[in-house]
């Protein structure tokens, strides 16, 4: 009996892992998919040759449909494809320890442009970037250290989510009767903390009386694909008197947004906040309070770079994407127009970078 | 009456101490406790139910590792039943009857065909996995909700009426009364005398004329319907969409919960109690800010109470003796 339990909760354990975080509890492979446009090559056996541009990329452990960032850069590497009349082909990693090996079925084979996608790629494509100097790398949400990654054949596509943050607390600040708002939010990394500070930088900016509770999931594993616990945290909130919550963080801010949608009030007294893409589209439930989304332009990003990298030398070590708001949707009509003018305003000199939203990690 | 208390003493003081101490807290912080006895509650109730799965299990000789799978195959027939249906009802019933379908395959291959039970559960979660995955379909949404109940009275007792009778929907209701019937199906039935035998001693049970085998296999598929309603309240009450994955562990920690509640379904129920109250204060931590404590930290709080509530008060208990092992008549 004891000695049961001795094989069966690391085996246990081992299996919730494996369960989480999007991947699909098969421990070896990755899935693979290639696609090509009309006229483009139709496989990758002459990824070699200079004429042929061959577009690789890697998934966080997440899927191409994930509703959040992996579909977004999928999205934007196959219009760039599309566009260039190149090769196309993604990976979806099941397990953080694959990344460099998903990677290197690419460079083996010579493909010309690889993006990786997510935060926790980050040193695996800088090292896979030194190892390959003639495939181009492109990091989705990554920060390299300019004194340790010198190629020249990588770049980081990095948004600013501290000031899609800030306008969507800006927004919140003028909305909220209870001058108190909610964040729930994924795991405690640089692109989630920036729309987090930025969205309290905004609202405070907005109504220097409003509070601003806050929570990271804390667990590593799941802590993007856990709605349930989103969920849980935004009632309490609510329940705590917060009246607009902001959910970032894949499919755990997802349930919160989709707890705040159940509540009697939402629409009228309460209100939620979605992150990444419009998510009035992505998340269909959350559509009875989502005013608008903290969105970072991914897939215009990726195709932007993958362009860039086709026809030459990356900007730098780090490219910048775009980020914004989305549209009101159904609430264009709830929002007064004096506050629609304002954080429009906010917008606008975020964007002429006159305004800063003074946020540091 | 009076020796019932006599023998229970510590339980009771241990009890009426943690109650005065939840009342103070509910008056003292009137502004953040009763949404922590909210979210504790919300926590606990999947626990609860998966926890009285293992329960009933292993005191009928089964161990069940595969909870974990069996809520998320319900978690997905429930939700899909139901967006494709256009109906709830028919999402609940896909639910529980998935539930009742994994225990049943459990319960097959372990007690008939004498398979280890553990390799059985762990085949079921992967499947589970695989399955639910693969057909995953994104962009789906629910026909509706699932009716909050709020009992009449009993909702409107401060703390104890509010958190558990108000507020949430009827499966949380089901949760409290499936621990109650559960404990007094073990301990005052002629059902739960057997069931305990088998779990312990299957042989004498077999020479007293039950039917090991039978009443396993009967028991283990019955329980499956608690672990559908565990997965369905995932996927359909507490959030209102399918993800991979969506149960996140919660299958294993039931198991913990079970241990550490000494397969006793009360105690499960307090336990998966306790467990939502500390992840309640672990995240109100973050939320209030003041200390500055990474959130790291605080979530490992839930886990840093287990152990220590393993290590002190659940550190005599004693699973069922037959637990993991299938019964082999000897005569065959």
């Amino acid at each position: 009996m004891k000695s049961r339990y001795l094989v069966a909760v690391p085996a246990a354990l081992a299996l919730a892992l494996a369960g989480c975080g999007g991947s699909t509890g098969t421990s070896g492979g990755s899935t693979d998919t290639g696609s090509a446009a009309a006229g483009a090559p139709t496989d990758d056996s002459k990824c070699a040759d200079a004429a042929v541009l061959c577009i690789g990329l890697v998934t966080d452990t997440g899927k191409v449909d994930d509703k959040s960032f992996n579909q977004s850069a999928h999205e934007g590497a196959k219009a760039a494809a599309e566009q260039l009349k190149g090769y196309y082909k993604y990976i979806e990693t099941q397990d953080a320890k694959d990344y460099a090996a998903n990677m290197q079925q690419f460079t083996n084979k010579k493909y010309d442009v690889v993006v990786t996608v997510g935060f926790l790629m980050t040193d695996a494509t800088a090292a896979a970037a030194k190892a390959s100097p003639d495939t181009k790398f492109i990091g989705v949400d990554q920060g390299y250290d300019a004194t340790k990654v010198t190629e020249k054949n990588i770049t980081g596509l990095v948004f600013p989510e501290d000031q899609a943050g800030y306008g969507a607390g800006y927004l919140a600040g003028l909305m909220t009767k209870t001058n108190q708002l909610g964040q729930v939010l994924g795991l405690e990394i640089p692109p989630v903390q920036k729309y987090a500070k930025g969205f309290e930088a905004g609202a405070k900016a907005a109504n220097p009386s409003v509070k601003v509770s806050t929570v990271y999931h804390p667990a590593g594993d799941n802590a993007f694909n856990d709605p349930v616990w989103g969920a849980g945290e935004a009632r309490k909130m609510l329940a705590q008197k917060a009246d607009i919550i902001f959910g970032a963080g894949g499919n755990t801010g997802n349930g919160a947004l989709q707890e705040v949608a159940k509540n009697s009030g939402a629409g009228k007294s309460v209100f939620c906040i979605g992150v990444d893409t419009d998510q009035w589209d992505t998340v269909p439930a959350a559509q009875p309070c989502l005013i608008t989304s903290a969105e970072k332009l991914i897939s215009k990003g990726v195709t932007d770079t993958i362009t860039t990298a086709s026809k030459g030398a990356f900007e730098g070590l780090q490219t910048l994407g775009q980020a914004g708001l989305s549209d009101y949707h159904d609430f264009d009509a709830t929002i007064p127009a004096d506050v629609k003018t304002k954080v429009a305003d906010i917008v606008k000199q975020m964007e002429a970078g006159t305004l800063k939203t003074g946020v540091t990690l | 009456m009076a020796a019932w208390f006599t023998k229970n003493r510590t339980t009771l003081a241990i009890g009426l101490a943690v109650l005065v101490a939840a009342y103070v807290f509910y008056y003292a912080k009137h502004d953040i406790a009763p949404s922590m006895y909210g979210a504790a509650w919300g926590y606990a109730i999947p626990l609860v139910l998966a926890a009285l799965v293992g329960v009933i299990g292993e005191r009928s000789g089964v161990v069940n590792i595969g909870i974990e799978g069996q809520m998320l195959l319900a978690a997905f027939a429930g939700f899909f039943g139901a967006a494709y249906s256009g109906s709830m009802i028919v999402g609940i019933l896909a639910g529980v009857g998935t539930g009742l379908i994994a225990g049943g395959f459990l319960a097959l291959t372990t007690v008939r065909w004498r398979m280890d039970q553990i390799i059985a559960g762990v085949v079921l979660n992967i499947i589970a996995t695989g399955i639910t995955s693969f057909y995953l379909k994104s962009g789906e949404i629910l026909p509706g909700v699932i009716p909050n109940v709020d009992v009449p009275y009993l909702s409107e007792i401060p703390l104890l009426g509010e958190t558990f009778f108000g507020g949430r929907s009827a499966i949380a209701l089901v949760a409290i009364a499936a621990a109650v019937i559960v404990h007094l199906a073990l301990f005052h039935t002629r059902w739960g005398l057997r069931t305990r035998a088998a779990g312990e001693y299957p042989s004498a049970a077999d020479t007293a004329g039950i039917n090991v085998e039978r009443l396993r296999i009967v028991n283990v598929t019955i329980a499956g319907s608690l672990a559908g309603l565990a997965g369905l309240y995932l996927s359909m009450d507490a959030s209102a969409s399918f993800e991979r994955g969506i149960t996140a562990g919660r299958g294993f920690l039931a198991l913990a919960i079970m241990i550490m509640g000494a397969w006793r379904p009360l105690r499960a129920l307090v336990m998966a109690l306790f467990f939502g109250f500390i992840n309640a204060v672990a995240s109100q931590l973050q939320q209030t800010g003041g200390f500055n404590v990474p959130p790291q930290l605080t979530g490992t709080l839930p886990y840093v109470a287990t152990l220590i509530v393993l290590a002190v008060a659940a550190g005599r208990v004693r699973g069922p003796a037959a637990a993991g092992q299938p019964y082999v008549k000897k005569d065959q």
